[in-house]
């Protein structure tokens, strides 16, 4: 009899269950985007949802939510019920969050709907710098200790990231490093020559690289990039970088953990199909934005990748707050 | 030539003319709710106009946009409640107009003179759009810091009464806009370790309190009291009274679009700039400034009309934002398969003749709306006190929610309304707390930007400002302005004169 009760409740649950899934989404879902109006993540969320909103038969309402380097969007919808009608709309900062002492929580308390797309980083110089490539600029730091300023949008962003990167491979950098708000500012300023050298994303450069305001040095990539073709690779000039590429920033839509697993599945096959959409690909392509679209367990593990290998990075250059060993973060490899 | 032709696509085009006017019809309401603003509106409607093509979507924020600004100072002149931080001077003079019953007259003023602004805003755009960025580009950490050094200095402007007082009030703004999580370092400063103070305080709510929650309280202090009646016979100005204004409005107008050119610094700078400008060169008011001057109204109301052509050209030229709706128009013009940046100038130059096109037209549809709607608007301040002082608290309220869709802003927003009450009390000037808001970031994160590329060298860092010609100028101004100020020189110039 016991038995038979618990077999017809979870039976029961399951229907229930089943039938959410059936409906949903029964009432707008709210995507929040952890960054501002007209960034990135804001271009690809708004490109690839109206597509998605069409397979769901649905709408999804997109709002806006910055503050805390996107932490105060993730808190609000971590602290929402798990019912797949708030999605997260966000970018790869989450997973520096807590060794960056930036909040107790991360992407491991999300499911993952997809993985859109990655961004490359590539060095780029203002055009008066007495240099033209990757070697040149650092035969100039070695010649001129504390003189070549750098731009940086603070620890943990991508800047922090590719010099921690190059520090580990070529040795402690003597340059003078400036703080800028965002790669829009500081590559404004790189124009305006207040800053020599900047790591940004290739997206946020192209325009001005191909019109001649900027000069690139190097595609911190293992290959040469198809949308800057003759802009070679840093591997070409040191092997050594292969180790912790290829690595960018990347855009991804997550809901709660513990969200029914039939809305997943259905919010994954929305967003799976979105983003073969022809506008959104040429968006992606235009942005110089390589396109993922992977979910499940492809982009569980490559989450788990990503934050590795970069919480591992800003440890050993001594940028981070706390060990990623606190919050049982691996190293690489082990 | 062809690429110029597109100039005229906004008037032959019945869909996209309609576009324009109903932006800057609902821009200019949106402006003049505060908490509503011009940036809101605009992200809003990248998702909204997604699927159109992208003239339409276009011709649409540019509406809003243009509208927006000039809806500003409405509120600003007949509540004493600016609708945005660029009406903030316009309310100095324009409340105490109000209160004359020449609402009317002031906003009629205001909307000719605004429509003059942008027209010159727009004329640079259009001749010397290349120059004025390559100029803007030239502004180096070091010249934005003391360009926020000047605009400190306007806390004497802007404080009628006791300086102290004005200085307090500039301190106390400074201090509000460094709470939250410093984005260069990301040390955490004022935030008492609570989680929702690391965004900081958010400068709209600060606005909306100290302005619209504050009046609201002041005028509790005589609900009975019957409201101005206001004369609404003269709204079109006269064209002497342009011509008199004439010379003041080509130099705030110039002023506004090279603030609105500098990525980092918009309207509500340029107009507070121009306020502190007229008060400067404007030798015998008809009234004093601070109770009514006409030419504290002009200033700020061209200025930050001109900045709108500014802000576009960076934009334009380069792709970078002049500010944070040029940054969403980015956006949607990425959204829309186009590339902005240095090469869509030369690649897609009918986009750039289409978008002064639509600028020109939406400034006509400002001069239309705002000259039209005024008999209706100035009802509002007609009204009984009892019905609007309820009106201006949930106004406040639903503008303070809709910044973020937050609640905590509403209690920021509520609480710095009470602070403003207090400080309208003793006679603390409130305009100066905005200020401190608006520069704190941008002359602390300029001050350290400079000094760290300088080797943390103060030495290096003067000799950086006089080998520059720019940085030199600036410096001269805040060295100027700064003496002139005190004691010192005001017996100086009386020795000089007797």
């Amino acid at each position: 009899m016991k038995k038979f009760v618990i077999g017809a409740v979870s039976a029961l649950s399951l229907m229930t269950s089943a039938a959410i899934a059936q409906d949903y989404p029964t009432k707008e879902i709210q995507g929040i985007i952890q960054w501002g109006a007209g960034g990135s993540t804001d271009t690809v969320m708004r490109a690839v949802t109206p597509h998605a909103e069409d397979v769901l038969g649905g709408t999804v309402v997109m709002q806006n939510m910055t503050g805390g380097v996107g932490a105060i969007a993730l808190n609000h919808v971590a602290n929402e019920d798990a019912d797949g009608y708030k999605l997260l709309m966000g970018a790869e900062n989450p997973l520096l969050y807590k060794v960056m002492g930036l909040g107790d929580k991360d992407y491991s308390d999300f499911v993952p709907i997809n993985i859109l797309a990655r961004g490359t980083a590539i060095l780029v110089a203002n055009n008066d710098a007495p240099f033209d490539d990757y070697a040149g600029m650092m035969a100039y730091i070695a010649e001129n200790p504390g003189e070549l300023r750098i731009g940086s949008t603070g620890p943990g962003g991508l800047p922090s990231v590719v010099t921690a990167m190059i520090e580990t491979v070529e040795g402690e950098l003597d340059v003078i490093s400036i703080p800028y708000d965002g790669d829009g500012p500081a590559l404004t300023a790189l124009q305006g020559g207040a800053i020599d050298v900047m790591p940004a994303v290739l997206g946020a450069s192209i325009e001005a690289i191909k019109a001649g305001n900027m000069k690139p040095l190097a595609i911190m990539d293992t290959t040469a990039n198809e949308y800057l073709p003759g802009v070679p690779a840093v591997t070409d000039f040191n092997e050594g970088f292969a180790t912790y590429l290829p690595w960018g920033p990347f855009f991804g839509v997550f809901v709660k953990q513990g969200t029914d697993e039939a809305i997943v599945s259905k919010l994954q096959g929305a967003y799976a199909e979105a983003a073969t959409n022809q506008d959104f690909v040429d968006l992606m392509a235009s942005r110089g934005f390589t396109l993922m679209n992977i979910s499940g367990d492809e982009a569980q593990s490559f989450l788990t990748k990503w934050q590795q290998g970069t919480s591992w990075l800003l440890q050993d250059a001594g940028l981070t707050k706390a060990s990623p060993e606190e919050f049982g973060i691996a190293r690489p490899g082990e | 030539m062809d690429a110029f032709l597109a100039f005229f696509t906004i008037f032959t085009h019945l869909e996209l003319l309609l576009l324009v006017g109903l932006g800057t019809f609902a821009g200019v309401y949106v402006g003049a709710i505060p908490g509503l603003s011009v940036t809101m509106a605009v992200s809003i409607l990248i998702s909204f106009t997604f699927s159109w093509d992208v003239l339409p979507a276009i011709s649409l924020m540019i509406g809003i946009y243009m509208g927006g600004v000039y809806g500003g100072s409405r509120t600003a002149i007949l509540l004493n409640i600016p609708g945005a931080p660029s009406a903030i001077a316009t309310a100095l003079d324009g409340y105490p107009m109000a209160q004359r019953g020449e609402a009317g007259e002031a906003i009629g003023t205001t909307t000719v003179m605004s429509f003059f602004g942008g027209l010159i805003g727009i004329g640079v755009l259009a001749l010397l759009a290349p120059f004025v960025s390559d100029f803007a580009l030239k502004f180096q950490p070091r010249d934005y810091m003391l360009l926020a050094v000047l605009g400190i200095l306007l806390v004497g402007s802007l404080s009628s009464g006791s300086l102290i007082k004005g200085i307090f009030a500039g301190a106390f703004g400074i201090a509000i806009g460094a709470v939250g999580m410093d984005p260069l370092t990301f040390t955490e400063r004022f935030t008492f370790d609570i989680p929702l103070m690391r965004g900081g305080i958010n400068f709209i709510a600060v606005m909306i309190g100290m302005f619209g929650v504050s009046e609201a309280l002041m005028q509790l202090h005589h609900v009975n009291k019957d409201a101005v009646r206001q004369q609404i016979n003269r709204i079109v100005p006269s064209f002497g009274t342009i011509k008199k204004y004439l010379p003041l409005s080509l130099q705030t107008s110039s002023l506004g679009v090279i603030i609105g050119a500098l990525p980092g610094t918009g309207g509500d700078i340029a107009a507070l700039m121009a306020y502190d400008h007229a008060k400067r060169v404007t030798k015998n008011p008809e009234r004093p400034f601070g109770e009514g001057a006409m030419e504290g109204l002009v200033a700020p109301e061209t200025a930050n009309n001109a900045a709108v052509g500014g802000a576009f050209i960076p934009m334009m030229t380069l792709g970078i934002p002049g500010d944070a709706v040029t940054a969403i128009m980015i956006g949607a013009l990425f959204i829309h398969g186009l590339n902005p940046g240095p090469m869509l100038m030369i690649e897609k130059p009918d986009m750039f003749w289409f978008i002064v096109g639509a600028l020109v037209c939406a400034n006509f549809f400002m001069l239309l709306f705002g000259l039209t709607g005024i008999k209706l608007f100035t009802k509002i301040v007609e009204m009984p006190r009892a019905v609007l002082i309820p009106l201006i608290l949930l106004l406040s309220i639903v503008g303070a929610y809709a910044v973020n869709n937050s609640i905590t802003d509403v209690y920021w927003m509520l609480g710095f309304g009470v602070i403003g009450y207090m400080m309208r009390h003793y006679g603390y000037p409130l305009g100066p707390v905005i200020l401190g808001v608006i520069l704190s970031r941008l002359l602390d994160d300029n001050w350290r930007r400079a000094i760290i590329s300088e080797r943390e060298d103060l030495g290096r860092f003067f000799h950086g400002i006089f080998t520059s010609p720019l940085s030199l100028v600036l410096f001269m101004a805040v060295v100027l302005i700064f003496v002139s100020q005190t004691p010192l020189w005001t017996k100086f110039r009386k020795k000089e004169s007797s």
